[in-house]
């Protein structure tokens, strides 16, 4: 008996004296070695820490088959399991994590904004508190560079890009009539309020191989996960008023709101250059639902409705009533979409979007109704090989029909319309090689049955990081987009236009602060031609166009150097020229200015609870016809000019007074001329300068948050 | 002889249990005794080996994070700043799967938020402020006495007031609860976290303006 207890006691003691050395060396793939990694047996207590040289060791009783971890900051885990007595001299190279701030971005021609971005060109704040924007996501994509001042239309126009070539999609999901309906001279807005949004991701040119039907731009919003807190929103306008809850139940939320906005009051204020038979009014609602899975799979559901009308007669020289104009329009949007881990690193996501879009216009003494009924269904899979090797694929398919009726006073009646249909599917690869180096390669194939097509094409962009805070980035890729409803309502005779991107960046980062460059070149090939003034139903066809477009972007922001000042300064060169539509010749398009500048500053004043912005813009002149001259574009306006401000005033938490004022210098701005039709006695035509309505525009608000906590307020909607 | 045998074997399988605790206990003042002198990152490496020997304890993971956060602040280089917050989030989350709806934890996290409010308010703030009231509204439902929560939610309206410029004042009774629950508190829980009688009476200076 004493024998066993003898036995149990001995065993017992042998346990605890048999140590075993652990030890080895942690370096990085340069064989330098790290100081401060933790290295240790997983389940176990024993471990240590590297020394300066890299060098650890340690004692362990434990036995057997165990698993070391080495772990340090910014490097992926390394584990190796073996039996203990074999986990000596070992020698252990960290891999860097390629997922850190630090690592190299692929970035040429894409700028990001909202808080998960790694380098964020614009803060979620900007969006709507940029002076100039007015609330407008796209007024404020408009400080960037790439982009042109169209001052009288107000979309995106790219790197010498018409508007059409930029898409926009919602979670991924196409948005086919992104903007509010508008007549000559009266710039537009995106239809979409920017609180829903949680990122922006704006892509200048170069974009990846997942988007297609866009040859300059696309512009990616993604909706919030979820909602924070329940509230109520409530705005009042001297254009409007406006209503938004949150509710959240668990799982899921729902947010909804609703705007009413007229321009009655504000004209009779502020009167301007036309004569509005019925003012701008337009009611316009939205709503998110969320649903978050136990697996954290997400399904979303937004939709979106508006309704608008205005009548109005603008001054023309070639009227002397006046051009008579008048338009309702309403519109309908719904997206869904769905995301899910699919287990094994594999995460599929999907979604559709409907749009029906109805307009009702008259124009002089004719009337036009069309109707858009489009559809985009997508699927998508991704899969994580590694953090360094990741593969996306899927196939989407877009439908639109569209139907006009013309019923013309003295032309007679017509009916004409398209179904453009478009299959599309992509590959593409994400490779990190190190934390320094990276590509994305990708190709894209579509189908268009509308114009019997079938298009291929390549997308590959690189990037190399070449010192702490300095990367530079190389992107090529080729775009596909069929022509516009403008024109495919009148014939289906056509091949998909056209156009390579090749785009070289440089970027430095440092402390709130970036410096980027980026010089492109564009080559623009079988853009659409015809052969009259205005398209028709019996005008000809052809895609015999091309041109090109060529510049330099540069954009600084800074929020370090000076306390409480965030600015940023964007300068845009374009160089193009384009034989398309029915030039006669090779020209630079009228809405392309070789210059735009634009700087945005805010400052926040802490003792008047007060944030006071600046913005300043400038476009240098845009060509016109002048038929009393010889030639073609022969001429060009003077430089655009506007400098807006605004100031949003915190009464307390939950009540903010916003003021601001666009070109407040009320600097006469012109964006071109029209003239007429005919010559005078002298044999000289006379013209009329395109101005905007009015030279300035005041807005003042009064937005009030009701919430549980009493803190929240909607400083983000503005 | 056998009850011998019996006593022997039980007072073995004792010890060992008082080993093993006594290990965990030795690895927890080891790893305090360490963040006194100033070592957070062997401090912070010591909870993470911790955590993961003791896989139903949140304690260790939760220390881990809480080590790895006050190291952010003060942080210039955000790329610093969003390894050192990530690395905490994978404990802090480590901590969450073992322990659900526990108020500590939920703190923890508005102070993870706030490392990156403080970094940058422009870029972070409109997000994750939101988030934070949620999280001390949620911790306060499920612990209404719990010194730190109050401590920690008034502290957070504190910082949003002296923000829009608004009086401290009405936070400062709450911290005075907080003073008088937390000196009450009996902790029972070996390393449970205890709250900081002298920091709060120093917020409750800044509250009352002196």
């Amino acid at each position: 008996m004493k024998r066993i207890l003898f036995i149990l006691f001995t065993i017992c003691q042998f346990s605890l004296i048999a140590q075993t050395t652990i030890s080895g060396k942690v370096t990085d793939n340069k064989g330098i070695g790290i100081l401060g990694a933790n290295v240790y047996l997983y389940g176990a207590y024993d471990g240590t820490s590297s020394d300066e040289n890299g060098n650890f060791s340690f004692s362990t009783s434990e036995k057997g088959v165990k698993t070391l971890v080495v772990s340090f900051i910014s490097f992926e885990n390394f584990t190796r399991t073996a039996d203990v007595s074999k986990l000596k001299n070992l020698q252990i190279k960290l891999r860097e994590d390629v997922n850190t701030l630090d690592a190299v971005t692929i970035n040429a021609g894409t700028f990001e904004a909202g808080d998960n971005a790694k380098v964020t060109a614009l803060k979620p704040l900007d969006v709507v508190t940029t002076a100039s924007a007015l609330g407008d996501f796209v007024g404020a994509l408009q400080t960037l560079p790439g982009t042109a001042t169209v001052a009288e239309d107000g979309r995106l126009f790219v790197r010498g890009g018409e508007a059409e070539e930029t898409q926009i999609f919602i979670d991924g999901i196409r948005v086919f009539t992104p903007y509010t309906p508008t007549t000559n001279n009266m710039p537009t807005r995106g239809r979409y309020s920017p609180f829903l949004f949680k990122g922006i991701t704006f892509s200048t040119g170069g974009y990846s191989a997942e988007y297609g039907q866009a040859l300059s731009s696309v512009l990616l919003l993604n909706t919030i996960d979820e909602p924070v807190e329940e509230k109520t929103d409530l705005s009042f306008m001297t254009v409007g008023l406006g209503v938004g809850n949150t509710q959240i139940w668990g799982k899921s939320s729902l947010s909804v709101n609703m705007s009413y906005i007229n321009l009655q009051p504000y004209l009779e204020l502020f009167p301007d250059r036309n004569k509005w038979n019925k003012p701008y009014q337009s009611f316009s609602g939205e709503m998110v639902y969320r649903y978050k899975f136990q697996n954290e799979s997400m399904l979303k559901l937004y939709g979106a409705f508006s309704y608008s009308d205005f009548d109005i007669l603008q001054d023309d020289i070639n009227f002397d009533d006046g051009l008579h104009f008048g338009l309702k329009n309403r519109n309908l949007y719904f997206n869904t979409s769905y995301k899910s881990r699919l287990g094994n690193n594999w995460t599929i996501s999907g979604g559709a979007s409907f749009t029906n879009d109805n307009s009702d216009i008259a124009i002089i003494d004719d009337a036009v109704k069309n109707d858009e009924n489009s559809v985009h269904v997508k699927l998508k899979l991704k899969k994580r090989f590694s953090n360094r090797f990741k593969l996306n694929f899927g196939a989407e398919y877009f439908t639109t029909d569209f139907n006009e009726n013309f019923i013309g006073n003295t032309a007679g009646n017509f009916n004409y319309g398209f179904d453009n249909n478009i299959f599309g599917a992509f590959a593409e690869t994400d490779i990190f090689f190190s934390k320094k180096l990276a590509s994305k390669i990708g190709v894209r194939v579509e189908n268009s049955d509308l114009l019997n097509q079938f298009t291929v094409s390549p997308r590959a962009s690189l990037a190399y990081k070449s010192g702490k805070n300095a990367q530079f980035s190389l992107a090529y890729g080729r775009f596909y987009q069929n022509p516009k409803s403008e024109y495919l309502k009148f014939s289906d005779n056509f091949e998909a236009e056209n156009t390579s991107h090749v785009i070289a960046n440089y970027q430095y980062v440092k402390n709130n602060q970036i410096f980027r460059v980026e010089g492109y070149y564009k080559d623009y090939k079988d853009l659409v031609k015809y052969d009259t003034d205005f398209v028709d139903p019996n005008t000809n066809f052809s895609n015999n166009g091309n041109g090109f477009a060529k510049g330099v972007d540069v954009f600084w922001r800074d929020g370090n150097n000076i306390k409480n000042l965030e600015y940023w300064v964007s300068y845009s060169f374009l160089d193009t020229k384009r034989d398309y539509r029915n030039y006669p010749v090779k020209a630079r398009p009228n809405f392309a200015s070789q210059h735009n500048l634009s700087v945005v500053g805010k400052y926040w004043m802490e003792d008047w609870k007060s944030q006071i912005g600046v913005s300043y813009s400038f476009a240098s002149g845009r060509n016109y016809t002048n038929p009393n001259k010889t030639g073609f574009l022969n001429q060009e306006t003077k430089n655009y000019n506007s400098v807006s401000l605004n100031w949003a005033y915190l009464l307390s938490q939950q009540k903010i007074l916003y003021f601001s004022v666009n070109n407040v210098l009320g600097t006469q701005n012109v964006f071109g001329y029209n003239y007429k039709d005919t010559p005078n006695m002298n044999g000289s035509f006379e013209r009329q300068a395109i101005v905007p309505s009015a030279d300035r525009f005041f807005f003042v608000g009064l937005f009030w948050t009701i919430s549980d906590n009493k803190k929240d307020n909607q400083l983000k909607n503005l | 002889m056998k009850r011998i045998i019996i006593v022997t074997v039980l007072a073995l399988i004792f010890t060992g249990t008082i080993a093993a605790q006594g290990q965990y206990e030795k690895g927890m003042e080891k790893a305090f005794a360490m963040w006194e002198e100033g070592k957070m990152d062997e401090a912070s490496q010591l909870f993470e080996r911790i955590s993961k020997a003791e896989k139903d304890n949140w304690l260790p993971s939760y220390y881990a994070a809480t080590v790895e956060i006050l190291g952010s602040f003060g942080l210039k280089d955000e790329a610093k700043l969003t390894a050192k917050l990530n690395k905490a989030q994978s404990f802090l989350d480590e901590a969450k799967s073992i322990s659900e709806n526990n108020p500590e934890i939920i703190i923890t996290q508005a102070f993870l938020n706030l490392g990156y409010i403080a970094f940058d308010g422009q870029k972070y703030g409109m997000t994750l402020s939101g988030k934070n009231n949620q999280l001390y509204a949620k911790a306060l439902e499920i612990a209404p006495n719990n010194p730190r929560v109050i401590l920690g939610k008034a502290e957070w309206e504190m910082g949003s007031a002296r923000f829009f410029g608004q009086p401290l004042t009405p936070y400062c009774k709450d911290i005075k609860r907080a003073i008088e629950l937390g000196k009450a508190e009996k902790v029972t829980e070996a390393f449970y976290p205890r709250f900081g009688v002298e920091r709060a009476e120093q917020v409750l200076k800044q509250c009352e303006g002196k």
